[in-house]
């Protein structure tokens, strides 16, 4: 094992590298949304630490807070909402919950995000290991209610995420890998 | 009595019978007994010395518990890491890399610590009625290379009877009796414990006295287990593990995140990252020879990982990874577990610049899938 070739030392400039050669046109056309930007989980999988390290690449103003509650977006001052979505029945052990409980936690957070007026954006980059039964519950409470959603391309074989945005009305962008995720998800911002 | 029933001679019966039980016997003792002779192992390059768990927990000493310890020291300064092989010995990806890595790994900065058999007892038999090889045949660089199919469980002969209920002394958690036995449950272990909880109460010990920045624990899990080709981390361990994940995509290697539950006790990366200071890892790789839905359980199971009823579930999509004709040969599964360790510790060395852990001489994941393990052993 040879350190440098391995490190993420040059992560930014083999994301820039990459993006610049692929080129890639996403559905989103313009950015929609402002920040700073607040991130949680659906589903609490450890997905959202992922996340958090395109975030903390892309020096992207925001905070973190995987279980917030509804009561606590507006103390929160985030403008956007970044939902890094899927079930972990590990995760869920780890934050004390049951799957119902954050189902009913979800439904009453995107009520009080959508009358506070924040953009939401979801994020799926678990791909085909975080689809099934567990996490589709999560998919499915959650994608109606974005504005936007980001999905690694291996999530979406089945096309479950097209079928939803395409009823929904909401522009979704898919992308090859987890560390191609991060620059849609920038460009979305103003 | 009927005097019709006809009388059969007692003798020659009683000799038949003894004659049978002593065929039966010694079919099966001498196969029961070759399973007690440890696999071979190389010191390789790297290896700068070969301790035992006894060295750290006294009381392990000349038991079948007290595993062996190899030391790959660069000399030069950095961080200390475990690598924990053989937990459960029916996963074999999981102790095989650990084996790769004493036989061909040259740090190059900091300190390596490698457990092949972590649990020793385990290797000593197969889980019954399970239908298991007791062995099985890699065609090495010097000649084959044979390696026992163990247990996931301490063997009887070492731990008996299991309770009904087995009750992790730290935390008070209840499970099922025969966990009692499960190395993996019996984190962190007790000095006065049960022989598993010896050994892992000797495993702590061994990174509370040798500051063990980084330990990572190598496992594998059936197909249709959803917590699959994935890492599992503790809390402190996340940010590390993150980074890993993204790295692995760099290599082609897809890998899934999951944290470790803060409730379920005795699991390596809950206890180790609990009660001590090291970022406790546990790795997933897919091996279908331990799953449910497997059909033949032989050689050829455990080496190419391809089964007729697994791509039958993956039809009915009933697994929780991809699964075609190809299998998940044990190269596959084993280079999945070597580029999870060289992301972990690259993660690990970013983040911590002064403390780097670093070797050479294992190959990538792509190489370890095109040419197999036997140039290796």
């Amino acid at each position: 094992m040879r350190l440098p070739s391995r490190s993420l030392t040059f992560l930014p400039a083999l994301l820039l590298l990459s993006a610049s050669l692929s080129a890639q046109t996403y559905t989103l056309k313009a950015p929609i949304a402002s920040k700073p930007a607040l991130l949680i989980s659906i589903g609490q999988s450890a997905d959202v630490e992922m996340v958090k390290v395109l975030l903390d690449r892309s020096k992207l103003d925001y905070k973190a807070d995987p279980q917030v509650k509804a009561g606590g977006l507006a103390a929160s001052g985030a403008k956007t909402l970044i939902i890094a979505i899927g079930g972990s029945s590990k995760g869920l052990g780890a934050a004390g919950i049951s799957a119902d409980a954050e189902l009913d936690r979800a439904k009453v957070l995107l009520a009080e995000a959508k009358k506070l007026g924040l953009k939401i954006i979801g994020i799926h980059v678990g791909g085909e290991a975080r689809r099934g039964e567990l996490s589709d519950k999560f998919i499915l409470a959650t994608v109606a209610s974005c504005d936007y959603v980001i999905v690694v391309a291996e999530g979406n074989a089945d096309g479950l995420f097209t079928k939803l945005c395409a009823a929904a009305k909401i522009p979704l962008d898919s992308v090859e890998k987890i560390t191609k995720a991060g620059d849609p998800l920038f460009k979305a911002f103003k | 009595m009927d005097s019709t029933v006809k009388k059969f001679p007692r003798l020659p019966l009683s000799l038949g019978l003894v004659a049978a039980v002593c065929l039966v016997l010694g079919l099966v003792i001498p196969s029961d007994l070759e399973m007690r002779k440890p696999d071979t192992i190389r010191k390789g390059p790297g290896v700068t010395e070969v301790k035992r768990l006894s060295d750290w927990f006294p009381g392990l000493k000349g038991s079948a518990g007290d595993s062996e310890v190899y030391v790959l020291d660069s000399g030069k300064p950095g961080g200390s890491a475990l690598v924990i092989g053989g937990t459960h010995p029916n996963e074999p990806a999981g102790w095989m890399t650990a084996i790769i890595l004493v036989e061909n790994a040259k740090p190059e900065s900091g300190k390596l610590f490698i457990i092949t058999n972590a649990n020793a007892s385990g290797f000593t038999h197969t889980d019954y009625m399970e239908g298991e090889p007791r062995h099985f045949t890699i065609l090495g660089a010097s000649g084959p290379r044979k390696f026992r199919f163990g247990s996931r469980a301490t063997s009887p002969v070492d731990q008996w009877p299991d309770p009904d209920i087995y009750v992790h002394a730290a935390s008070g958690q209840r499970l099922s009796g025969s966990e009692t036995r499960n190395l993996n449950r019996a984190y962190p272990g007790r000095p006065d414990g049960t022989f598993t909880e010896k050994v892992t109460f000797a495993i702590t010990s061994m990174i509370l006295a040798e500051r063990i920045d980084v330990t990572v624990d190598l496992h594998e899990a059936s197909p249709e287990y959803p917590v699959i080709n994935a890492i599992v981390a503790h809390d402190r361990a996340m940010k590390v593990a993150s980074v890993a994940v993204l790295n692995l995509e760099f290599d082609g290697v897809t890998m899934g995140l999951e944290p470790s539950p803060v409730k379920l006790h005795g699991l390596s990366h809950r206890e180790l990252g609990d009660a001590t200071d090291t970022l406790a890892i546990l790795m997933e790789a897919a091996n279908p020879s331990q799953g449910r839905l497997r059909g033949v359980t032989d050689e050829a199971l455990i080496l190419k990982g391809q089964d007729p009823f697994y791509l039958k579930a993956k039809a009915l999509g009933r697994l929780f990874v991809p699964y075609d004709a190809k299998g998940w040969p044990l190269e596959t599964r084993v280079g999945r577990h070597a580029a999870g360790l060289a992301a972990i510790f690259a993660a690990w060395s970013e983040q911590h610049p002064d403390r780097p852990i670093t070797y050479e001489g294992i190959p990538s994941y792509d190489e370890f899938v095109a040419g197999g393990l036997g140039k290796l052993l």
